[in-house]
């Protein structure tokens, strides 16, 4: 694959791109549960893979997804009234249901079937966990709702955020997979931030700086493990899943709540990165909670848009003496900022043809190559994985092992996400 | 975190303030990124990809038909000591491994663990990166993987045969 293909194939995913088309086969997040708290609340603007469309939930409890605008002239049904089973546009009063089908066009006489006729396009949208996933493709290539083990646990074991991210999707998931920037860019994080610190795997990080890679290829994506030296004869592990095309997750620290990532596209210039911290067999405590909301971990502080706090219009809050001294390594405070000021950095949609990259990248080069041939694949009619249960039910997993055993052996059932089994943690 | 932490962690500390064009608002913009400047970019890699067996061997010299930077291929003849420099004649592995600063290893089978081992300590010695392609299926246990695992820095298992040449592509090796 030649740099410029990256850009044309894999970085836009609007409706009718090849990559659009790949996305277009996968149930994605495209609100928090609580953008749409209540029966008849007020509709939400969503945009998502290049596409304007409005959300709403109706008296019943109903969830809708569906194009943004009035089929009459156009008025965005944003400012619409959620009443009684529908959103009806305020300008000549036609209603909508959550499928986007008419029920109700007021100038028309009452015995005309107009109304019959006139169907917004709509998607079907579900809410698992705290989040809403909707699915924007083909009916008929539709995929079982998401098994994310994040979002099958019982309720109270989760909390998701998310973040406007404004970049390209791509340089954001390419920061989920590159694990060869964790030691850099948030080696300052682990022991002062309180969904990290205190476990044993944290001395292990910091006694071996230089850790090797294994990128392996399993069907569902890619494996991404981090090797450090552990005891004598021992490594340890930190193993980091990618499935495709835009969920990663970061391996656990001691008994800490493990989190990961969806980074979906809104178009080909911003993202949403989707935060989540589960603990597969215990409650989020209060004060988990609390650090969550507050922007620690992998979360950020943001305004009432999930827009952070500290963005480019502040640059971002960078703090010189901080970056000077070490606490942070950036001089941005936390991992969340300290990740997209980088990848806002590099521009909307980073020029790939300037890239140098090394041998360490492998994991990067491997992912863009899997996407690709996804792509290719699905053109020549191969659906592609990633949508299924199986490839869902994955683990992050961190593990100390012999030195002569392959992770993906060592981790063994680990990694497989099953109701009430502890996590594998150091 | 919070504004109001930060404020509090860093009292003292004067945090810059975004400057006009120098802020990351007016530079981080699609319209500022068209002046990045424009050069070519030195391809200085000077990279050494070696088959470690037959196989390995098919699938490197099929790489080394395509048009490369400074990229030379080997395969092994006297374990250890000389390699067999595709197209070209013997070359002692300590003459391999000057000038060079990453060595690709591609392996289909456990053979020659002993030249992985000398060409790994060359390596680790001299500074060099090192990579390793396992195209095996069952790769997750072959001793291809084990001998490789001590000497790569990065591995790729399974790796698939144009792996080698999208690592290399990427690398503008
Ligand atoms: S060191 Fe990796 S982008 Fe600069
Ligand atoms: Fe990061």
């Amino acid at each position: 694959m030649l740099r410029t293909d990256i850009n044309e194939l894999l970085a836009q995913a609007g409706p009718g791109t090849p990559m659009g088309d790949l996305f277009r086969r996968y149930w994605q997040p495209v609100l928090l549960a609580e953008e749409l708290p209540e029966n008849d609340c007020p509709p939400v603007r969503v945009k998502v893979l290049s596409e304007r469309l409005i959300a709403f939930r109706d008296s019943e409890g109903r969830y809708g997804l569906m194009d943004e605008f009035c089929a009459h002239r156009g008025v965005s049904l944003w400012f619409g009234r959620n009443e009684e089973g529908g959103l009806r546009c305020p300008y000549h009063g036609w209603k909508y249901d959550v499928t986007g089908q008419a029920v109700e066009v007021p100038s028309e006489l009452a015995s005309s079937n107009f109304c019959a006729n006139v169907k917004l396009k709509g998607y079907p949208m579900a809410k698992r966990g705290d989040v809403l996933f909707a699915y924007l493709g083909d009916p008929a290539a539709q995929p079982p709702l998401p098994e994310w083990e994040a979002y099958t646990v019982p309720d109270g074991q989760v909390f998701t955020s998310k973040r406007l991210q404004e970049c390209n999707w791509l340089q954001a998931l390419e920061g989920g997979i590159d694990s060869s920037h964790v030691t850099f860019l948030h080696g300052g994080n682990l022991e002062s931030d309180p969904l990290f610190k205190g476990s044993k795997g944290n001395e292990y990080n910091k006694g071996d700086l230089k850790p090797f890679f294994e990128v392996v290829d399993y069907e569902g994506g890619l494996l991404i493990g981090a090797r450090r030296n552990a005891e004598e004869g021992m490594y340890y592990w930190r193993v980091t899943p990618w499935v495709l095309p835009n969920f990663t997750m970061v391996p656990p620290r001691g008994d800490h709540p493990v989190h990961g990532h969806f980074w979906v596209p809104i178009d080909d210039e911003n993202c949403w990165a989707y935060s989540f911290d589960y603990h597969p067999t215990r409650q989020l405590t209060e004060a988990e909670v609390a650090a969550m909301r507050a922007g620690k971990g992998v979360h950020s502080a943001n305004d009432a848009s999930y827009r952070p706090l500290a963005n480019k219009d502040n640059d971002y809050l960078m703090d010189r003496e901080s970056q000077k001294h070490g606490e942070n390594y950036s001089g941005i405070e936390g991992i969340a900022l300290q990740d997209s000021s980088l990848q806002e950095s590099m521009g909307p949609l980073v020029d790939r043809t300037k890239e140098r990259l090394v041998a360490t990248d492998a994991g990067i080069i491997k992912a863009r190559q899997k996407l690709y041939k996804a792509v290719k694949a699905l053109q020549d009619g191969v659906e592609p994985t990633g949508n299924r249960a199986k490839d869902q039910k994955v683990r992050s997993v961190a593990i100390v092992l012999p030195a002569d055993q392959s992770f993906v052996e060592g981790i063994g059932e680990a990694m497989v996400a099953e109701p009430a089994k502890p996590h594998t943690s150091v | 975190m919070s504004h109001h932490d930060h404020d509090h962690d860093h009292a003292s500390g004067p945090r810059s303030v975004p400057a006009g064009l120098s802020s990351c608002a007016e530079a981080a913009t699609a319209k500022e990124a068209a002046y990045r400047i424009d050069y070519p970019l030195s391809a200085a890699r000077n990279t050494r990809v070696v088959a470690l067996d037959d196989e390995a061997e098919r699938i490197v010299r099929s790489a080394a038909l395509l048009d490369w930077g400074q990229a030379r291929f080997f395969s092994i003849t006297d374990p250890g000591e000389v390699l067999a420099e595709v197209g070209a004649s013997d070359v002692p592995l300590d003459k391999v491994m000057t000038d060079t600063n990453t060595v690709v290893m591609v392996a289909t089978s456990g053979e020659n663990a002993t030249a992985v081992a000398a060409i790994g300590d060359l390596a680790r010695e001299r500074g060099i990166m090192t990579a390793g392609l396992v195209v095996a299926p069952g790769a997750l246990t072959s001793d291809a993987l084990f001998h490789l695992r001590p000497h790569a820095r990065i591995l790729l298992v399974p790796a698939e045969e144009d792996d080698l040449i999208e690592l290399l592509r990427a690398t503008r090796a």
